[in-house]
């Protein structure tokens, strides 16, 4: 049988199937229906400033009707963050005690202030075995240089690490213009793993009534191929291990990616769409087709299509159909 | 059945109010500028924990601010009262001369005059509803300060009208706590006929009143000439007894107490959990308040001790803020800073408490915030640093929001850190009630009538409130005797 | 109220009194704590309840001379009340059928134990105890645990009781030779610490109740802070006993020097008026 064991997160992990970060491991019975069906790890869900800066502001709105209480509502923020760190400690714990052997990864949403480092710090401090940074800047600032940004993302992560003594990793986005030297800066921080891509919250067009409502959330089957791409590209030239995120609903597109050079993949929509089963299957399938090409160790299959062990590595940067690779001229089949 | 706009209105045609209104013409009145209150010297008072800053109005003053007041036929005034107080006919009375009425205008609201007319945010109340205020954009009448002086007059006359009390009905209630919302409750039940015993958890009676306000801005000898009537009355005080732990809710039930106000508080410190905050020299305010203020740590002749640095810095805006720093500045300290992440107009605290902190050399460290304390080998802190803010959008407060200035930090040294960033409700009383309904913040929940989950036990004040004013709290136990007293009356045979 | 009806002296510094206290006594369970006031201008000071008498109304606290305030109450007599006494406060201990508890008392420490050791006796478990001190005179009540326990190794510093040695040595011997389920560690902070991290190392649940500083005991004040698990805890009313594991127990004892100056200053001061 296929030894199915992996690194990521700077910890060795059962299964290469990690959960990633979302409501489906908010509770310690969850988890061990993840654990129980085969995920080598759980990304918590994400903690966000943003979402404590709306609690504070919906307390307010709640609480401070005649400004009696001004007092006692000026740093309720503090006590949200403290509830939000005791969240975490007991979920953590309820699953230690519980027996349920499986690493927990705390997430948290970035901004480079000091209070929120700090709060990294808390978070990671809360027996989380690793810390996952959710760093995504979408470049609309019309006034912020690549250069600020370069400067944010890391002047964030070296603030953390300072702090923190459990392994951190970082999910980012490909929007760089200089995306693969972005990458490779990374991999030569401290960091304990990349995970390429973060899925982002998209915006839809009502036309009807001419307003902006969410797109639908759940990623689709061929969303993966951006981040094969760029593990693709990429893992050849680092050391650091990389992590794939999007579209990965089967084991075939797990074990693309894990030939592209990723040591481990991030599932979401996958579960939400198809249950608990879906990472058994995952498992079970992925080993299944190992042990069919004689293939002992997920080791063994890391990087065998990457762009330096592929025959025809040019392909992952042909971006333009041309003449020499391929017709496509008709419009309807 | 006269509503209360009808009962006012009444009152204000009677004859003297009107021969009143008609001796000063209203440019008369209008011209005169709001009185100052006087005050101990800022360089003297702040050698003395005891001396209280306001000295009040003499009656000469007292007369001529309550002149200004218009007598208005639409008195907006009283909408800014929590309690609801006839203002006119109180502030008229003092007018006329006749201040031992106005004292007993006042104890029909108010169970504590003295108090509120030293602690109530008046600016924010009911002299922010005043006409002066609302149509003229002058200083408002000084209302609590002819509060204040109406109720020191009867108090030092020794004249102190104790109410009349029903005859005694049998039936006995309990209050859970000694603060002002359980005191109101309990002098509003003692005139209703019933049996009162105030339960108190510490060895001094008053709540927030002695432990919380500083001498220097509620002389404690004041409370307790309150708490004295209240005794008067028939009111019975339990010291040393923490209801739930001494005796539980059942023993009591069996002792034959029908009915329970739980007025236990917003007492439990809150802190910002930021790194060294556990070293020796970091307390909350509550810690340093009560050392001092019921402790008596700032005298030698009592044994509790209490640290005394030089470089003290307290985080936070309220009047807790303003009290623990201008208490720390009478301790000794070279410096007393006020460390507060907004700007100083946005600081709850009140107007006068930040006007006598400024006079007394409190140094005002705005738009910063502790991120983390240093400390010596010996685990004292020594050193904080601080993130500087700038103000950002407003937020949902109305004040605009607080935002870190990327990368500017700045470290100060201190030898004394006081935490005042407010307080969360007492757990003790939820703690041996798992029946009892409270809120995602630990308040316990209740309807209109002060009434909780469980039908005999009504709580009110910071225990519902999270953590308000000394006049809501009041306000709370009068609401919730009305209300214990009615389900009582139907519900004989609990 | 709060009269003062028995007095006796362990050693020069450990007295014990009996007080009259009828609610306390009936609503008390091991663990628990009282606040006192010895006179009107005195701290509050908090003291284990080293047992209780429901039927006659009465608990006993045992207090070391180690200040001002405990100097007084020992001075004390027989018919003195006490300013104020209020309780029972804190978390009581856990006691259930565990199987072995190894309970361990240091110095004074053992007048908290004494009603644990009791309690678990009582409810069916095997209660091996050790007590240790700096020497025979500050060993309490061993006649006591005795009565309570299956099998009680004292020790002593200097070996003028008992055996000679530290706590942990007797510890350590008594897990080596039979299986312990659970260990309650109460006495100084140093001690408890030791011991703490000898049960870590053979994986025994331990509990250990902490000597916080305290101004009210009610949780009003946040001066009994400590660390447990990360997580910051109020002696008074999450505790005193806590997991022993989880304490800082590094930053406890710094925190129990925070007053050391203030403390040595009103001790100086009272001897010098003791002596006028």
């Amino acid at each position: 049988m296929a030894n199915l064991t992996t690194r990521f997160f700077g910890l060795k992990l059962k299964t290469p199937v990690i959960i990633g970060s979302a409501g489906l491991s908010n509770s310690v019975e969850k988890i061990k229906l993840l654990a129980e069906n085969g995920a080598g790890a759980v990304v918590l869900k994400s903690v966000f400033e943003e979402e404590i800066y709306n609690e504070f502001q919906a307390e307010f709105k709640k609480q401070a009707a005649d400004q009696s209480n001004l007092e006692y509502l000026d740093y309720l923020d503090y006590e949200i963050k403290n509830d939000k760190i005791k969240q975490y400690l007991e979920l953590i714990q309820g699953v230690k005690k519980a027996g349920i052997d499986i690493p927990l990864v705390a997430s948290i949403n970035c901004t480079s202030g000091n209070e929120w480092t700090f709060f990294a710090k808390r978070l990671a401090d809360s027996g989380a075995d690793a810390l996952e940074l959710n760093l995504f800047v979408l470049p609309s600032d019309l006034n912020r240089t690549s250069e600020e940004i370069h400067n944010y993302y890391f002047t964030t992560i070296n603030k953390v690490i300072e702090q923190v003594k459990i392994p951190v990793t970082i999910k980012i986005s490909p929007y760089f213009s200089d995306l693969g030297r972005m990458i490779k800066e990374l991999s030569e921080t401290k960091l304990a793993g990349i995970t390429l891509f973060n899925r982002y919250y998209n915006i839809d067009i009502d036309i009807e009534n001419q307003e902006l409502v969410p797109a639908k959330i759940l990623s689709n089957p061929t969303d993966y191929l951006q981040s094969l791409r760029w593990i693709g590209i990429m893992s050849g030239h680092i050391e650091c291990d990389l992590a794939a995120s999007t579209g990965v609903h089967d084991y075939q597109t797990a074990l693309k990616m894990i030939m592209a050079g990723a040591s481990a993949v991030q599932v979401v929509s996958g579960v939400y769409k198809h249950g608990y089963d879906f990472i058994k299957q995952m498992v079970v399938d992925m080993a299944k087709w190992m042990d069919d090409h004689n293939i002992e160790s997920i080791p063994e299959l890391i990087g065998s299509a990457n762009s330096i062990k592929v025959k025809n590595p040019a392909m992952y940067e042909r971006i333009q159909f041309m003449k020499h690779f391929g017709e496509f001229d008709k419009v309807v089949d | 059945m006269t509503t209360y706009t009808e009962y006012l209105k009444e009152r204000r045609e009677q004859e003297w109010r009107v021969e009143l209104r008609k001796k000063l013409k209203g440019k008369e009145r209008t011209d005169q500028a709001r009185v100052h209150m006087p005050e101990v010297d800022p360089m003297e008072r702040v050698k003395y924990q005891n001396v209280e800053v306001n000295t009040g109005l003499n009656t000469e003053q007292a007369i001529k601010e309550a002149s200004r007041c218009m007598d208005c036929a639409n008195p907006t005034c009283i909408e800014g009262c929590p309690v609801g107080i006839n203002i006119p006919e109180f502030v008229k009375n003092i007018e006329r001369g006749e201040f031992a009425l106005a004292a007993q205008t006042l104890k029909m609201y108010n169970a504590l005059p003295a108090v509120c007319g030293r602690v109530c945010p008046q600016e924010k109340q009911c002299e922010s509803k005043c006409f002066y205020t609302q149509k003229l954009d002058k200083p408002a009448v000084a209302i609590g300060y002819l509060e204040r002086f109406a109720a020191d007059w009867e108090r030092e006359s020794g004249n102190i009208a104790v109410p009349e009390c029903a005859a005694p009905n049998g039936i006995k209630v309990a209050t859970v706590g000694s603060g002002p919302s359980s005191l109101s409750f309990a002098g509003d039940m003692v005139k209703m006929g019933y049996d009162v015993t105030v339960f108190e958890a510490l060895h001094e009676i008053g709540g927030v009143l002695k432990y919380g306000i500083p001498e220097f801005r509620l002389p404690n000898k004041m409370v307790d000439v309150e708490l004295d009537n209240l005794r008067k009355m028939g009111v019975k005080f339990e010291t040393n007894f923490i209801v739930g732990r001494t005796a539980s809710f059942d023993q009591l039930k069996e002792e034959g107490f029908k009915g329970f106000f739980v007025g236990s508080g917003a007492g439990l410190p809150r802190f910002m959990n930021i790194p060294g905050e556990n070293y020796n020299g970091i307390m909350s305010s509550n810690e340093y308040l009560t050392r001092v203020n019921l402790m008596g740590a700032n005298s030698d002749e009592f044994d509790t001790p209490v640290l005394r640095g030089k470089n003290v810095a307290v985080i936070g805006g309220g009047n807790t803020a303003m009290d623990s720093v201008r208490t720390a500045k009478r301790l000794g300290a070279e410096r007393a800073i006020i460390v507060y992440r907004r700007s100083r107009v946005e600081m709850p605290a009140r107007v006068e408490e930040v006007k006598h902190a400024i006079e007394e050399g409190i140094e005002f460290m705005n738009l910063t915030n502790p991120i983390e304390y240093f400390a010596d080998a010996s685990g004292r802190v020594n050193k904080m640093r601080l993130q500087l803010m700038e103000l950002g959008e407003a937020d949902a407060s109305g004040r605009r929001s607080p935002v870190e200035i990327p990368g500017a930090t700045e470290d100060i040294d201190v030898d004394m850190v006081v935490v005042a960033v407010g307080v969360s409700p007492n757990p003790l009383i939820p703690a041996c009630l798992p029946d009892l309904k409270i809120s995602k913040w630990r308040t316990i929940e209740v309807n209109e009538g002060m009434q909780s989950s469980i039908p005999v036990i009504f709580a009110g004040g910071d225990i519902v409130r999270g953590g308000a004013t000394v006049i809501l709290a009041m306000g709370d136990g009068r609401n919730a005797a009305k209300s214990m007293h009615e389900y009582l009356s139907t519900n004989p045979n609990n | 109220m709060n009269r003062i009806l028995e007095k006796e002296f362990f050693s020069e510094n450990v007295v014990k009194l009996v007080v009259e206290a009828p609610l306390i006594a009936k609503a008390r369970k091991p663990g628990n704590f009282v606040i006192l006031r010895v006179s009107e201008n005195g701290e509050r000071i908090p003291l284990t309840i080293a047992g209780a008498d429901e039927t006659k109304g009465t608990i006993t606290i045992i207090a070391q001379k180690v200040g001002v305030s405990t100097e007084k109450l020992a001075l004390m007599n027989v018919g003195d009340s006490l300013v104020d006494l209020v309780g029972p406060l804190g978390k009581s201990t856990e006691i259930h059928n565990v199987g072995t508890v190894l309970c361990c008392g240091g110095g004074v420490g053992v007048a908290p134990l004494l009603p644990i050791i009791e309690g678990f006796k009582k409810a069916g478990n095997r209660v091996v105890s050790v007590l240790a001190a700096r020497n025979k005179d500050l060993i309490i009540l061993e006649d006591e645990v005795r009565k309570w326990s299956d099998d009680v190794i004292v020790m002593t510093d200097d070996g003028s009781h008992g055996r000679k040695g530290l706590v942990t040595q007797g510890v350590e011997e008594v897990i080596l030779r039979e299986k312990i389920d659970e260990c309650i560690a109460i006495g100084p902070a140093i001690m408890m610490k030791f011991t703490s991290l000898l049960t870590k190392k053979y994986n025994i649940p331990t509990q250990a109740s902490l000597n916080a500083m305290m101004v009210d005991g009610t949780g009003m004040c946040g001066a009994c802070r400590v660390s447990v698990g990360g997580k910051t805890k109020f002696t008074c009313v999450d505790g005193p006993e806590f997991d022993a594991h989880q304490i800082d127990f590094d930053e406890m004892m710094m925190r129990l020097g925070g007053y050391k100056a203030e403390e040595k200053a009103a001790f100086e001061m009272y001897n010098k008026m003791l002596d006028k």
